[in-house]
């Protein structure tokens, strides 16, 4: 096993980064602009540069899709002089990419996007020329926010099969383990700068690690479920309400992101770092909710939990399996003009809205149905899975607390007449 | 819902990420990008009726732009107004045709342009009308006001290949006789074309109109058309009301053969805008049987 000390990992970044663009994931700062001191910059994944550090304790409030799916796109630009018209296409350039440090769910959210922009018909020129040239470096969970709840979603937050390499988090080291031959190629150039072990020194901490003693998804999912059983829906409803509700909404991920990192800082001398032993507060039964859902849709559920939604979309910015986008023009000059695609979100009133006023989501009735159904059966139907991983942004993020733990309990919950 | 399911049910793991040596930059455009579209110019501008102006499109070479399927779509760009879905209603070597209603900021834009006006188009987009399954079949039309311009294109290739299909009935209607598009097929081609009739009908009595009058939904239940392959096109409420008179009439669901308008952005099956449930109308539709949209959920 391939280790580094969590002291020298600045070198690993440091050698990554040459041949690379090598984005890690960073803390969030506090502004210092007068009348604004103390607003949240919301940790995030950014270009490496010497010093930066590395922020390794807790998942980043924004997620990583920006780098494969930006927020936005320069398309083409069209210059247009009487009755001509010019398209110029603009080029994607795109360097060799490492993500460093993505966690489990964020690694399933790409299969999410995977599933989106190359399959099904016509392939998305984007996103196909970034993500093969992209190189996913997974990084084990060993503490979890009070809004993760990935177990519940079929997450591994020990262990990403799909990424190129997995980093696990041991305590004061890191181990590397290449998983495709571009992870094997990215490892070549720290090589000289990770050490071998091989069942010495603590090596009692290591053998935990070890990939037979790691739970599968399986084994994880079922710990989640028999603590779903044992919490009554409204003790776990309470639970996410308060964990949500208890911070404003802009301060809450980052107490939290700080207590984490608190929690971790006392965990430190303990040798290696196993599995999170502490059940996740949130935690769902997700089975069969695709299922329970497909005679859901006239339910009186959706006439109740859209009242508090304000539409602000913060739930469809933040979840990092949201692909919407829009195409709208950036006027540059009255001849020219940039025709960009820009993230969308279906919680927008007039995201459906057709000439002549007619719009089939009218009202946040239709337009909250519209999102729990499109992570939870539609993508389902079309994609093969569940478009929730379990992440907890919207859930940490969400002002009115309409999370997605809580309503897919209440789907649970319904009584439904079969049609 | 489960037919909708299983059509789209794909429970293999992905395997489509490209293969290619991940170390390699890339610079430079890709010549395939659906999204962009080519340059066209808009060649020839007939008038239809007060409001729908058919707009003939050439590419930059002199050739149509695209080839496209009856049904399918194109999406028509003109700067600085953005862009917008139609549906192709005819084509030939030097050029596709798209009948165009002004209704908001672009279309009204595009009925004020001249020919040798360029544009920007991209396409074919859409699943177009299911030819094998219509072959050999005797085939109802029905359409109201601008709904003409998606089945026009199918109507056309029936005529063109006329005896690869059965009898033709073409419904038709619009609000006043200076609003139906297209008279010069309804009143003088279509009739002379041998197994075809033409029903032609408009909302209020006219002066000079000797033809029938009523709304379309209503007429072929009027006509006593036997139950056979039907092709419904119009606003969702007349589509609405010629759903429920055809099933009233004992139309099969699955011989109920309609087209879907959502709003759209990439007509790709990308961005999202255009889903009925589960289905991108811009990828699986923009036509649909009244079998598989009973499936769907109802909102559209
Ligand atoms: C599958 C399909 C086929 C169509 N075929 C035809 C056709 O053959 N002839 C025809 O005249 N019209 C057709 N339409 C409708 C046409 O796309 C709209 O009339 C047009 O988008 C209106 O644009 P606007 O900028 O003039 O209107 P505005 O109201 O100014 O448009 C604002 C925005 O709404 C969008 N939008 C408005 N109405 C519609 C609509 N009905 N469908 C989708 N997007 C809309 C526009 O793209 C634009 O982004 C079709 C639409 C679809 C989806
Ligand atoms: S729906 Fe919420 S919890 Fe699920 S993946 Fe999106 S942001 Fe994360
Ligand atoms: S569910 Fe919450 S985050 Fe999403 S739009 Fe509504 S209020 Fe905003
Ligand atoms: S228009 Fe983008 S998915 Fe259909």
């Amino acid at each position: 096993m391939k280790t580094i000390a969590k002291t020298q990992i600045d070198s690993i970044l440091k050698a990554l980064a040459v041949p690379y663009n090598l984005y890690i994931p960073v803390a969030g700062a506090f502004t210092q602009t007068p009348g604004r001191e103390g607003l949240e910059n919301a940790s995030q994944f950014r270009l490496y540069q010497e010093g930066l550090p590395l922020h390794w304790t807790t998942n980043t409030c924004l997620s990583p899709k920006d780098l494969l799916f930006p927020q936005t796109e320069e398309m083409y630009t069209i210059v247009s002089h009487g009755k001509t018209v010019e398209i110029q296409e603009k080029a994607i350039g795109h360097k060799p990419t490492i993500l460093f440090g993505i966690r489990s769910c964020d690694i399933e959210s790409i299969d999410c996007m995977d599933r989106v922009f190359l399959e099904k018909g016509f392939e998305d020129t984007y996103y196909k020329t970034r993500r093969p040239r992209t190189i996913l470096f997974a990084l084990s969970c060993t503490t979890h926010e009070d809004t993760c709840f990935c177990t519940s979603m079929g997450v591994n937050p020990q262990s990403s099969p799909s990424a190129d390499v997995q980093i696990s988090d041991l305590g004061d080291t890191f181990s590397f383990t290449a998983q495709t031959l571009g992870g094997e190629q990215a490892l070549a150039y720290v090589d000289a700068l990770l050490s071998e072990i091989i069942g010495t020194g603590p090596s009692g901490a290591l053998k935990t690690q070890t990939p037979d003693t790691l739970k599968t998804p399986e084994e994880l999912k079922e710990i989640a479920l028999s603590n779903a059983a044992d919490s009554t829906l409204s003790s776990a409803a309470d639970s996410t309400l308060s964990s949500s509700s208890a911070d404003s909404p802009l301060s809450s991920a980052a107490d939290s992101t700080l207590n984490a990192a608190a929690d971790n800082a006392g965990n430190k001398t303990s040798a290696a770092s196993p599995l999170p032993t502490d059940p996740m507060i949130i935690t769902v039964n997700s089975d069969g909710v695709s299922e329970k859902l497909e005679n859901m849709f006239e339910h009186p559920l959706w006439d109740e939990i859209n009242l508090p939604c304000l539409g602000c979309g913060a739930c469809t910015y933040v979840c990092p399996t949201c692909y919407c986008f829009d195409i709208n023009d950036k006027t540059l000059s009255h001849t020219t003009i940039n025709k960009q695609r820009c993230w969308d979100s279906c919680m927008f009133s007039d995201y459906t809205r057709m000439a002549g006023g007619h719009n089939p989501r009218p009202s946040k009735k239709e337009r909250v149905r519209n999102r729990f159904l499109d992570k939870l059966l539609y993508n389902r139907q079309r994609h093969g899975r569940l478009f929730c991983v379990g992440c907890g942004r919207c859930v940490a993020k969400c002002p009115v607390n309409l999370e997605i733990a809580t309503v897919i309990q209440k789907i649970q919950a319904a009584e439904v007449t079969p049609s | 819902m489960s037919m909708i399911y299983d059509m789209n049910l794909n429970p293999q793991k992905i395997s489509k990420i490209p293969k290619m040596n991940p170390h390699e930059s890339h610079t430079g455009a890709s010549p395939a990008n659906p999204l962009i579209p080519k340059r066209g110019i808009i060649t020839k501008i007939t008038t239809e009726t007060p409001d729908v102006k058919t707009f003939s499109i050439t590419g930059a070479d002199g050739t149509k732009p695209f080839t496209p399927q009856p049904g399918q779509l194109g999406m028509l760009s003109l700067p600085p107004y953005g862009e917008a879905m139609f549906s192709v209603t005819a084509q030939n070597d030097t050029h596709i045709d798209m009948a165009i209603k002004a209704v908001g900021s672009l279309t009204n834009a595009l009925h004020a342009v001249e020919e040798g006006q360029e544009c920007g188009i991209r396409g074919p987009y859409g699943n177009g009308f299911p030819l094998d399954f219509c072959h050999g079949k005797d085939l109802i039309f029905i359409a109201g006001g601008i709904g003409h311009a998606p089945v026009r294109s199918l109507i056309r290739h029936c005529v063109e290949h006329r005896t690869d299909y059965g009898k033709l009935t073409v419904v038709y209607g619009a609000r006043s006789y200076a609003d139906l598009v297209f008279k010069d097929d309804l009143f003088d081609n279509w009739p002379k074309v041998d197994n075809m009739d033409i029903h032609v009908t408009i909302d209020r009595p006219e002066d000079g109109w000797q033809g029938h009058v009523g709304f379309v939904p209503s007429y072929p239940e009027e006509l006593a058309l036997p139950p056979s392959v039907s092709i419904v096109c119009g606003p969702p409420i007349m589509i609405k009301f010629a759903l429920q008179a055809l099933t009233k009439m004992g139309f099969k669901p699955n011989e109920v053969i309609t087209t879907m308008e959502m709003r759209m952005k990439c007509g790709i099956g990308k961005c999202g805008r255009c889903n009925i449930g589960s289905c991108f109308v811009c990828l699986d539709g923009p036509v649909f049987t009244q079998e598989q949209l009973n499936a769907m959920p109802p909102e559209y």
